[in-house]
């Protein structure tokens, strides 16, 4: 069996560099797919603890993690696909065009 | 733990290879390795259901998304990377995460829980079990997912509405 340790220090280097790549990257598609990266980071963390307690209740919320990832990518893509044909540029800067 | 170090480096290598990869397409390709990987380790982890449907949402539908957003928006371009406005924002980011990240590792590895003697319910896991989680106690999760999903393709259509055009077309015929 995997010790469950491991298996978090695997999520938090993965949450780490979607992290990096959020803050650093300045395409909006790859900063999308970073916190995509982060998102799977998490339901890792909440598999690997439900295999350590036999309990189900982490992979349901990992069931949600999955969901609210499908809502938020199509979400996100219209905002981008919308700004880009408003702008046409990927740059995460012409977003802030949405304040106020 | 061989299967664990293998899948854990081909993670780490698609997750460095989405974040360092210039073409948003590389991006999206090393991406699907990283869900793939992270799929196998599921199976391993005895989350068969969340494995399939890893695959299935991730690998099938938010990459086909992805793809076909990016082939949209970026097909025979050679853009760089648009220019930094904050002065030296990258380094210090990228320092604090790393950082960040390290000390999550560490303190991971370094504590470790107490094991649990009792073995695992023949169910864990599968098709069956979560399907008693979810249509049982835990069905308000579903009803949220499915309320989250509607709300989501509603936001879409109104994002892109089409555009009524109030003024009268224009008249080719006096311009030739």
């Amino acid at each position: 069996m995997i010790p469950v340790n491991w298996v978090v220090g695997l999520a938090a280097i993965l949450f780490a560099i979607g992290a990096i790549g959020v803050m650093v990257r300045r395409n909006p598609l790859i900063m999308f797919m970073s916190a995509e990266m982060m998102w799977n980071a998490a339901a890792l963390a909440f598999i690997a603890f439900a295999r350590h307690w036999h309990d189900m209740s982490g992979q349901v919320m990992a069931f949600l993690i999955v969901g609210t990832a499908a809502a938020e990518v199509g979400i996100g893509l219209a905002i981008i696909v919308t700004v880009y044909h408003r702008r046409h540029r990927l740059d995460v800067d012409e977003i802030s065009g949405m304040k106020n | 733990m061989t299967a664990f170090i293998i899948l854990a480096i081909l993670a780490i290598v698609g997750a460095l290879g989405v974040v360092v990869a210039r073409q948003p397409v590389h991006s999206a390709l090393f991406l699907v390795a990283n869900i793939l990987s992270l799929a196998i380790l599921y199976l391993l982890l005895s989350a068969e259901f969340l494995a399939v449907a890893q695959v299935i949402v991730y690998a099938g539908a938010i990459m086909v998304l992805f793809l076909f957003v990016v082939t949209l928006l970026t097909a025979g371009k050679e853009e760089g990377e648009p220019k930094e406005q904050l002065e030296g924002q990258r380094w210090i980011a990228g320092v604090l995460a790393v950082g960040v990240g390290i000390a999550l590792a560490v303190l991971a590895i370094h504590h470790p829980g107490r094991a649990i003697a009792s073995g695992l319910p023949h169910n864990f896991g599968n098709l069956h079990g979560m399907g008693l989680l979810l249509w049982g106690p835990d069905f308000l999760y579903v009803g949220a997912i499915a309320l989250m999903l509607v709300t989501a393709a509603i936001g879409v259509l109104v994002l892109n509405r089409p555009v009524r055009r109030q003024a009268p077309r224009p008249q080719r015929r006096n311009e030739a």
